[in-house]
């Protein structure tokens, strides 16, 4: 049993921010009180063994859930695998993630989205659960057999890191979908408009010679699936929005009632553009960083609840694939364990966010949102907890970081405030920032 | 002044003195190329590695021959027939560079910002010879020498830049180096090529090249890259010559004597009639020969240490 004394307790499930003493027992939250003595604590525990923590000036809460991640297996492990990306995501407070199906191959049929399940259970650090593609081989033809894949444990379908082109396949798809109850997710991205671009189109981009994307090439998909969401009422999510059109669609749609979510990275957050040097491939994300209109625009729209998430996109790749100009590197950020550190800092300590909404957003929405265990400590509730400590700090080190990516643009920098205990399901994963072993 | 630089990369972040410097150096430089016996000893000893990824013949041939007019020894490194072409990635070709101890690396390559990473890893100076549609230093230095040997003093003066802005690197320089030294900048094509962001590099931007020209001194005609009307980024060859192709005719809306150049090669009857290029006014080959100069110049900046050639 645990007994964690004296924390500051979020829990948005519960609308609880207030110091709490804990009692974890059996994998699950056994109690919550505003204060405790040790007598009644041994009492509760009627003779099981006690490990005290205490939790003063620590927060903690429940387990982060990643809805975006892409873990390489199978077929890309030198990039990183489902062991790797599963010990990297409790390193940074994740408890639950979820893997996208751009793997080699695909992930659309059950036996791959069994594998995927499979693998996350051996390894056994976050619960890691599948995401199918919406159409065979990602062709944006035909449908995956759905229902099947759902048997299988699969979590959500995407065809993330293509869009679906075709409006009907999509429109189909949120239509079939229905029978599974799960969502789809949408890549938002329309192939065409974004052509060979390497980063956002405006000034920057033009001053680089660096091709371009326009920021329509986010929008105009976004608001094509929220009229198809409208006109199915199948259920969709909006993967890593990054443009002001966007936020201001999506909450147009959300007054009318239609049923959707939308999710935010922690980069587009954090960085735009204009901060970007012409070899910054740690940088290289799609969609790719806006401009500093779109990152207000964000912020605004995950406080408003616009956005309902964060995820990370987690995009891991080797230091080969990076160490090349611009142009010929591949996009995305390794982020699962820099994450919330950055969010912390660059969001929560200066009062842009409150820690409460990157809690609700990044734990209790996805909870809700794809029907996952987590996203609470009511009394009950399955024990993925983060103890987090503002104070503690670290430099990005490419010796500690234990994803086998490196593209984080934090490596080198110094970062504070950090998960420091990691539980999932009761059991201590993570101690003082090292994953512990099995 | 005293150089300070490894590498040239871009004009975006040189000073005005460096850009003076380097004029001032070319001066003498052209004066050594046009000795009927032109070969100094000054970089004996050095070699210049040329590493074009992009097929060239005057860019490349320009850096060989300053190179070997100041003494240097020059190899150039055919890409289509090196372990580049067998996948070697623009990473490792660097370090093994490195290895062979050359002192100064020219690159061309399609990549924005390659000559900035390969100058990262690099210990011996870069020269940037074009990077993707980034930057093309040495281009604008030249063109700037060419104006200013022509018409004194550019400062207050009236450069028109036609055509594929928005995939020139040609373009770019220029504008950097053109307002650093006081000069007024416009960048004129079709709304495709010359979008609303080009105006991020300080430049006035337009779309009728007719109204632009008057008070135009120097008229300056960009390559088009022909596989852009497939893209669809202009209709066809003939309504752009029709728009945007420099004739006497329409040159005569400057009403001066301008003087009009090119960084080739060109596509004539296209960008300019064969009639403006053998003009009196078109002073493309001696924006060759000043190439030449202006890569002596540099070269012998980046590498030419204590030697006081043009003390």
């Amino acid at each position: 049993m645990w007994w964690l004394k004296d924390v500051w307790v979020i829990d948005p499930s519960q609308t609880l921010s207030a110091p709490r003493h804990v009692l974890i027992k059996g994998g699950q939250v056994l109690e919550m009180f505003a204060s405790m003595t040790e007598e009644e604590v041994l009492t509760i525990a009627q003779g099981e063994s006690v490990e005290t923590i205490n939790g003063e000036g620590k927060f903690l809460f429940p387990g982060l859930i990643d809805v975006h991640t892409h873990l390489r297996e199978p077929g890309q492990e030198e990039k990183e695998d489902i062991l790797s990306g599963s010990r990297a995501a409790v390193r940074g407070g994740f408890t639950t993630i979820l893997a996208m199906a751009n793997t080699k191959p695909v992930i659309d049929n059950r036996a791959l989205i069994e594998f995927v399940r499979m693998q996350g259970e051996r390894a056994g650090y976050a619960h890691v659960l599948p995401i199918g593609t919406v159409t065979k081989g990602m062709q944006g033809g035909e449908l995956v057999e759905m229902a099947d894949m759902k048997a299988g444990g699969a979590a959500a379908f995407s065809d993330d890191g293509k869009n679906i082109q075709n409006a009907e396949v999509m429109r189909l798809a949120l239509e079939y979908a229905k029978i599974t109850g799960l969502p789809i997710i949408s890549h938002c991205e329309d192939k065409d408009l974004a052509g060979e671009g390497q980063m956002r189109r405006g000034m920057v981009s033009a001053r680089m010679g660096l091709k371009g994307i326009p920021a329509s090439a986010e929008s105009v998909i976004v608001a094509r699936d929220l009229l198809l969401a409208e006109e199915t009422g199948g259920k969709l999510h909006l993967a890593h929005i990054s443009t002001t059109e966007s936020v201001d669609l999506i909450r147009q749609a959300k007054a009318r009632g239609v049923n959707i979510t939308a999710e935010v990275n922690p980069h587009h957050l954090i960085f735009c553009d204009e901060e970007m040097g012409i070899t910054d491939t740690a940088l290289k994300v799609n969609p790719p960083l806006g401009s500093q209109k779109d990152r207000e625009s964000l912020i605004e729209g995950l406080r408003d609840g616009t956005l309902d998430m964060i995820a990370t996109d987690h995009a891991p790749h080797t230091m080969a694939e990076k160490s090349r100009p611009f142009a010929e590197a591949p996009f995305g950020i390794a982020s699962l364990e820099t994450a919330l550190s950055a969010i912390w800092q660059h969001l929560v300590v200066p009062g842009r966010l409150s820690f409460e909404r990157v809690i609700e957003a990044w734990s209790v929405s996805p909870a809700k949102r794809f029907g996952l265990p987590g996203g609470s400590l009511k009394p009950g509730a399955i024990a993925d907890m983060v103890l987090f400590d503002p104070d503690f700090s670290e430099v990005i080190d490419s010796t500690q970081l234990v994803s086998k990516a490196r593209n984080t643009p934090f490596l080198g920098k110094n970062l504070q405030g950090f998960p420091v205990m990691v539980w999932v399901e009761g059991q201590l994963v993570q101690k003082n920032r090292t994953v512990l072993g099995k | 002044m005293k150089w300070q630089r490894k590498d040239v990369l871009a004009i975006e972040d040189m000073s005005v003195d460096e850009i003076r410097h380097i004029l001032h150096t070319a001066k003498v430089m052209k004066e050594i190329l046009m000795r009927p016996i032109k070969k100094l000893p000054t970089l004996k000893g050095k070699s210049v590695v040329n590493l074009f990824y992009e097929a060239s013949t005057r860019t490349r041939t320009s850096f060989e021959m300053a190179g070997k007019v100041l003494g240097a020894d020059t190899t150039s490194i055919a890409v289509a027939q090196s372990s580049v072409s067998k996948g070697e990635s623009l990473y490792d070709t660097a370090k093994t560079i490195q290895a062979m101890r050359a002192d100064l690396v020219i690159i061309r390559h399609s990549s924005s910002g390659s000559a900035k990473f390969l100058a990262d890893i690099l210990d011996a100076g870069v020269i940037n010879a074009g990077d993707g549609q980034h930057a093309h230093p040495t281009q604008a230095l030249l063109d700037i020498f060419t104006m200013e040997e022509q018409l004194g003093d550019m400062n207050g003066k009236k450069v028109v830049i036609v055509g594929d802005v928005l995939h020139s690197r040609v373009a770019r320089s220029n504008a950097w180096c053109l307002q650093k030294l006081g000069v007024d900048v416009t960048f004129v094509g079709p709304p495709t090529l010359v979008p609303f962001e080009m105006e991020g590099l300080g430049v006035k931007l337009a779309h009728d090249l007719d109204s632009v020209l008057p008070g135009a001194d120097v008229v300056m005609a960009l390559r088009l890259q022909l596989e852009r009307q497939k893209s669809g980024l202009f209709p066809s060859l003939r309504e752009y010559s029709q728009l945007y192709g420099l004739t006497t005719e329409r040159l005569k809306k400057t009403e001066k004597q301008s003087i009009i150049l090119h960084p080739g090669p060109m596509n004539r009857n296209v960008e300019i009639s064969d009639e403006v290029a053998d003009s009196a006014q078109a002073l493309i080959e001696r924006q060759v020969t000043n190439g030449v100069a202006i890569r002596m110049a540099l070269i012998y900046l980046l590498i030419g240490g204590s030697s006081n050639v043009v003390a």
